[in-house]
């Protein structure tokens, strides 16, 4: 093994130079930054054991599981997000790397099937007075404030690629998930969505 | 188009898979027996025999782009009018949609 | 979208239009601008170029606008006879006035110059004419009009075929075409957007902007579009009053209020152009097409997406040219644009009128010419008692009114008389000079949009024009385009569908007080030609189709309006016949004597307006066609030189080229060979991986796979053969046991997001009650293949020492979690493509880049050699895999020599129908593999033939799949499907191969070139 520890890469670590970027005219419209602590892992019920599953997050987690799509928010910095019928995506806010699974899979042993995805979503995460206008030029669902809410998320896509959307405030500000082999065409049309509105990029983001 | 997913609301045609009938059910047949007569009918039938009838008419989509679920759709080819959505799984266990 | 609504007034004398305070000087820069009114802003002059000349504009203007501000009249060469052609219209209806925008790359043929807005610096020309707009050598066309009348092409080209092709269609479309594209990648950027609302308000007239008011007020969701960079519609045309004020002046009022509601979007430059099921709508906007160049970050065009929960369609109406003889003369103008030109622009279309019209709509004609200072000489009407406001109108303005029509325009590249019959004495012809004629034979409802679902406009004769007929769920029409003709039924209409469409959203709309309008008579008796013996009467300006070529349809029975249509190109220019289709119809109602609506009725489909290719593809052009998805190890593979391939959405390296190759077959044999003989390293992190959990996962892997998986022992991987319910094989992979309820399966790279909605089907369709739950992990692993003699001991250097890899440890096909670098989680599969002792290791993404670069430090004193796809595919060749070439499509498990894998003792998708008697018949083409015993090339695709065979299908015995150099063995090694397959090991044959020239005799064999013990692999 050679001396060195194994370095992890962030998956927008090489493409989210952090700066202001696109229109300059006025106040930047949209910001964008990468989180990067936090911990994923896919949930899903099983068969039959959904009343059981919802009643064992509940009291371990201290939330109930959303049946339609929403976030919940649990104890210690665990959220979880509706992910379709019976699956949710559970988040770890400055989760350790490979933690969010043992940590779920024990409370959840045989009840839900949990597989680690901490490494296979990007978050990203937009914000600004005019990241609506962004995300139009992309996304297909209606992100106004009387049709999704803080809170609310949604499985749809952006530009041809799939994502898991969730709204975190009403600046508004959003996350979105995107398979990671896929950050680098989805930031691409993201910024380029974004350049009218002038964008201000920081690298990393805290996920809390 | 706009197709309404029990699980996700209202999204546009452009999220969804089309697959056809779902008026088919997989033939069951057991293992060694001979593909002639009724089994090899009933299997041409699922595998290639689709009806298409002008007017209402139960559909497969997959939810490709949204949350993956199988869905049954009651459309009117025709006008293209959305009469029902459903979940498959659960339309194939309560037995109002044939599979195995 | 105009709204023509307002545009049927005849006036009552006592409040005819407010009395001009101009005495309309021309403008030294500008001779026929008017010195005030307009909406023109005079304090911000515009230069820019037709043809070559400078000219002065204003803003505000449009290049229709400001060319008739400059007395140019002649703009454009008709289509097919190079007529001279003028200003029909003064919005997108326009059919004459196509000019070529812009220069270079972002040169733009066919536009409108009634919708070009002027900027500083525009440069258009003209279009099909040669050398010189004024001196066009293709106008001699118009002396053969008799042979190239309706259905030419049909008729005088049909023999020799070949000559049509090589002869024919190029002469034709050079003397005949339109403009030219750019023929350079376009410079701009385009893209599109979704948007949601409410209430969609299509055009924003009177009924329009009463629409978006009564819903906007009661607090919908409203986007309100029109095509025009301008809001107000006809409002901005005429020369009315509405409660006391200017009607330009009151729309600016209402549009301060739109602008105040937080929840209206207001889309100018923002044609709606197709309407789609469920509220779908789409429509372009114009977003930089006003600048010399887009400003930075923004596109030229943008395409909306627009969900609607409601729709009112308030796009106005189209004026009806009047048919008579050379009606195509510069100079021969619709009234209402004649209005927008002297009301809206400030501009004068000529210095002496004549106004020829079957409506009243001529009374606001007569009276904006005369307040613009414009001699009118006479008012033609064919109406005689019924013509009682007009006739009181020119009377007031001292024109003499004659009751008869004109039959023939005069002039050549500009009107100069027109020659006039009149009812009363049809013998005598009565000529009046005049460089304008205002025309207008009545209005059509734009019901375009109300028919792309498929609604047939239906026929209203008291209007004398189609109207909307069964509507699009969610829609209704207001205004102008309901065939509600009249300011005060513009508005009441319009406010009345705002605020029901606000309502159906479930927002209450209070009553929107109407404003004083005054008596609007807008009588109208249907004329649909002129009978005169003199002179081409156009129906069609842009396809050039005049009165002849219908006449010429019907005699040869293409009576039916499809018919009509499409043997006489009626309709089908760009501008879609949106002032032709109507009168055309109509006169074929006439000669066939049918009714108009048993005549039949046009379907519209989107575009209203054309769009241009570049606009709907938005940002997905090029390299951002579709998205790329990237392994971890990309950046180090860029590093290291690969050249990369596009598989599916992935960006895969090829090979890994090095100073001195002289191809890209030496990095191949390169890497191939290091693999053999030390170790190699390929990133194969494209796989498909799917983890799958349950107490059915297994059983559920038995249906879904033939070979049977509940049988795999934990810690244990297995080949895996997928096939459809066909019976053909669908994909392969790997399946490794992780736990007793816990399996990892790979797909090949292509067909990972197809494997995955099969597994959704067959779970959620087939099989509901199966306790299995699986999630796609393809992206959260990274996953290496190390092959090759040395690879354990490069392995050994990576995982932790705690973990025991050696051979009794972990044999072939075993599975297992073991950590690397000092705990990093890793899967570790003993599985080998290559044919060589190997390994696929997987690490979690994040650590994907640094493992590629530590194994391959680790390797390096061993001679590691990473390998690209070319390498990737010779070692399965030699080792006789079957790869996408055999799984085509069209295989079975059978014809795959993969039979010994299909399960007797389980159900599985395609276990029945693969064991159809065809499929498996003795001469299925099955798989073998071959060495070249000639010296000729061999590629894949080329077909084996028996010796001595004549080339013909009849002989043909299958194909080449996969052919490669082996570096190891030293010649060529392939595989193919062959009749009979094993069976024929030992046979020589021919590999055919035509379309390349090649024709080599081969020798069958078996597949498997390299170690068919398989001792390598278990080393
Ligand atoms: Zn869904």
């Amino acid at each position: 093994m050679p001396d060195q520890a194994l370095r992890q890469r962030a998956p927008l670590e090489a493409l989210a130079r952090p700066g202001r970027f696109g229109a300059t005219s006025a106040a930047a419209g949209v910001m964008l930054s990468e989180i990067r602590d936090r911990g994923l892992a896919s949930v899903a019920a099983r068969k039959n054991q959904r009343a059981a599953l919802l009643a064992a997050a509940k009291s371990a987690f201290g939330c109930g599981l959303p049946t339609r799509p929403r976030r919940a928010f649990g104890r210690d910095g665990l959220s979880f997000v509706w992910a379709g019928p019976d699956q949710w995506v559970a988040m770890l806010d400055h989760g350790p790397v490979g933690g969010i699974e043992p940590r779920l899979a024990a409370s959840l042993k045989g009840l839900a099937s949990v597989v680690d995805q901490s490494d296979g979503r990007a978050v990203v995460r937009i914000g600004g007075a005019r990241a609506r206008a962004a995300l139009a030029k992309g996304m297909p669902i209606d992100l106004h404030e009387r049709a999704f809410t803080p809170g609310d998320a949604a499985l749809t896509f952006f530009s041809h690629i799939n994502v898991h959307i969730w709204q975190v405030d009403e600046t508004p500000t959003y996350e979105i998930a995107v398979p990671r082999s896929f950050v680098g065409s989805f930031w691409h049309w993201l910024t380029e969505a974004s350049a009218e509105f002038g964008y201000e990029a920081t690298g990393s983001n805290s996920s809390a | 188009m706009r197709i309404p997913c029990p699980y996700c609301g209202e999204r546009g045609n452009a999220e969804y898979a089309y697959l056809g009938d779902a008026g088919v059910s997989r033939p069951q047949t057991p293992l060694g027996a001979a593909l002639e007569g009724a089994t090899l009918d009933a299997w041409m039938n699922y595998v290639y025999l689709r009806d298409n009838p002008a007017g209402a008419h139960r559909e497969l989509w997959y939810h490709a782009s949204g949350c993956r679920a199988w869905l049954i759709v009651t459309r009117n080819v025709s006008t293209h009018e959305i009469l029902n959505v459903e979940a498959a799984n659960g339309a194939i266990r309560d037995g109002r949609v044939g599979a195995l | 979208m105009v709204d023509a609504a307002s545009n049927k007034p005849a006036r009552a004398a006592a409040e005819f239009a407010p009395v001009r305070q101009t005495a309309a000087a021309p403008s030294a820069a500008s001779p026929y601008r008017l010195a005030t009114g307009g909406i023109v802003d005079r304090s911000a002059p515009l230069l820019f170029s037709f043809d070559g000349r400078n000219y002065g504009g204003l803003r505000g203007d449009t290049l229709a606008s400001a060319l008739l501000a400059n007395g140019v009249r002649l703009v454009g060469r008709s289509f097919k006879y190079h007529r001279p052609r003028g200003i029909l219209a003064a919005g997108s209806e326009e059919p004459n006035a196509l000019v070529e925008l812009r220069e270079g790359a972002r040169r733009e043929p066919n536009t409108r110059a009634t919708v070009a807005e002027l900027y500083e610096g525009l440069a258009a020309v003209s279009q099909n004419r040669w050398p010189s707009l004024w001196f066009d050598c293709m106008a001699v066309n118009s002396l053969f009009s008799p042979i190239i009348g309706a259905g030419f092409y049909y008729k005088t080209f049909m023999w020799p075929a070949s000559f049509w092709e090589k002869l024919y269609e190029p002469m034709i479309r050079r003397a005949a075409g339109l403009g030219r594209a750019a023929g350079m990648p376009d410079p701009d950027t385009y893209e599109k957007a979704f948007a949601h609302c409410d209430v969609l308000v299509i055009g924003s007239g009177p009924a329009g902007l009463m629409a978006a008011l009564a819903a906007g007020r009661a607090g919908a969701r409203v986007i309100l579009c029109d095509e025009d960079f301008e809001f107000g519609g006809r409002l901005l045309a005429e020369c009315r009053d509405i409660d006391g004020r200017p009607c330009a002046q009151w729309a600016g009022s209402l549009l301060a209020e739109l602008a105040s509601l937080p929840e209206v979007r207001m889309l100018k430059r923002t044609t709606v152009f197709g309407a789609y099921d469920h509220g779908v709508y789409a429509a372009i906007e114009r977003v930089a097409d006003h600048l010399a160049t887009p400003s930075p970050h923004m596109p030229r065009q943008r395409v909306w997406n627009i969900v609607a929960k409601r729709t009112v369609l308030a796009a106005g109406a189209i004026e009806r040219p009047l048919v008579f003889g050379n009606n195509d003369r510069p100079g021969v103008m619709l009234g209402g644009a004649v209005r927008a030109y002297l009301n809206r622009f400030a501009v004068k279309p000529g210095t002496r009128a004549v106004v020829f019209a079957n409506n009243d709509d001529a009374v606001a004609t007569l009276l904006d010419l005369a307040a613009a200072g414009i001699s009118v000489q006479a008012c033609v009407d064919p109406r005689g008692a019924d013509a009682g406001v007009v006739r009181a109108a020119a009377q007031r303005i001292g024109t003499r009114f004659v009751n008869g029509a004109v039959v023939r325009a005069r002039g050549g590249h500009r009107l100069r008389a027109v020659d006039v019959s009149a009812v009363a004495e049809p013998w005598h012809k009565l000529t009046f000079p005049c460089d304008l004629l205002a025309m207008s034979g009545g209005w059509s409802p734009s019901v375009h949009l109300s028919s792309h679902l498929g609604g047939r406009p239906q026929w209203s004769d008291a209007l004398a024009a189609f109207v909307p007929g069964p509507l699009p769920r969610g829609m209704s029409v207001a205004g102008a385009a309901a065939g509600e003709f009249g300011l005060a039924a513009c508005l009441a209409g319009g406010a009345k569908a705002g605020a029901e469409a606000a309502g159906d959203c479930g927002f209450a709309a209070k009553p929107v007080a109407m404003p004083g309008i005054g008596p609007e008579p807008i009588g109208i008796a249907a004329l649909w030609r002129v009978r005169a013996k003199r002179g081409k009467a156009f129906v069609d300006f842009q396809n050039d189709v005049t009165v002849s070529d219908i006449e010429l349809a019907e005699r040869e029975g293409f009576r039916a309006v499809e018919h009509l249509k499409r043997y006489t190109t009626l309709g089908m220019a760009t501008d879609q016949g949106k002032t032709a289709n109507v009168n055309g119809l109509a006169i074929m109602a006439e000669l066939t004597e049918k009714t108009i609506p048993a005549t039949g009725a046009t379907r519209f489909r989107p575009p209203y307006t054309p769009v241009a290719i570049g606009a709907l593809a938005g940002h997905h052009r090029r390299k951002d066609f579709k998205p790329t998805r990237l392994t971890p190890g990309h950046a180090w593979a860029q590093e290291q030189g690969a050249v990369f391939m596009e598989t599916g959405l992935w960006l895969r390296a090829q090979y890994f080229p090095q100073p001195g190759d002289n191809s890209w077959l030496d990095a191949c044999n390169r890497e191939v060979t290091a693999t053999r003989n030390a170790v190699g390293v390929c990133d194969v992190s494209t796989l498909g991986k799917i983890d799958l959990q349950g107490t059915d996962a297994g059983l559920f892997l038995d249906r879904l796979y033939a070979n049977a998986m509940s049988s795999l022992p934990v810690g244990r991987a297995r080949y895996g053969l997928m096939l459809r319910e066909d019976g053909f094989v669908l994909d392969d992979g790997t399946v490794s046991r992780l736990a007793e309820d816990h399996f990892f399966v790979t797909t090949t790279t292509a067909n990972a997001a197809r494997v995955m909605q099969h597994m959704d089907f067959c779970h959620q369709v087939l099989w509901p009650d199966l306790d299995v739950q699986f999630v796609s992990v393809s992206d959260q692993w990274a996953q290496y293949s190390l092959a090759g003699p040395k690879a354990r001991e490069v392995l050994q250097k990576l995982v932790d020492g705690q973990h025991d890899i050696s051979n009794t440890a972990f044999p072939y096909m075993a599975a297992g979690e073991v950590t690397v670098g000092g705990g990093v989680p890793a899967r570790l599969f003993r599985i080998s493509f290559s044919g060589e002792l190997a390994y696929e290791i997987s690490v979690p993404a994040r650590f994907g880049d640094a493992v590629i670069r530590a194994v391959v430090a680790a390797g390096a004193p061993l001679g590691i050699r990473p390998y690209g796809l070319e390498a990737l595919s010779v070692m399965r060749i030699e080792k006789g895999h079957v790869g996408g070439a055999e799984i085509n499509g069209q295989t079975t498990a059978r014809d795959l020599g993969l039979e010994r894998m299909v399960s007797s003792k389980k159900d599985f998708i395609g276990r029945v129908m693969a064991g159809r008697p065809a499929l498996l018949a003795p001469d299925r083409p099955a798989f073998v593999g071959f060495k070249s015993v000639g010296d000729g090339a061999i590629g894949a695709g080329a077909h084996f033939l028996p010796v001595g065979a004549e080339p013909s299908a009849r002989n043909d015995e299958g194909h080449v799949t996969s052919v490669a150099y082996s570096p190891t063995l030293g010649h060529l090694v392939g595989l193919g499907l062959l009749k009979g397959g094993s069976k024929r090991l030992g046979e020589k044959m021919r590999a055919y191969d035509p379309l390349r020239g090649r024709d080599t005799l081969i020798e069958v064999c078996s597949p498997v070139f390299y170690d068919p013990e398989g001792a390598r692999l278990r080393a």
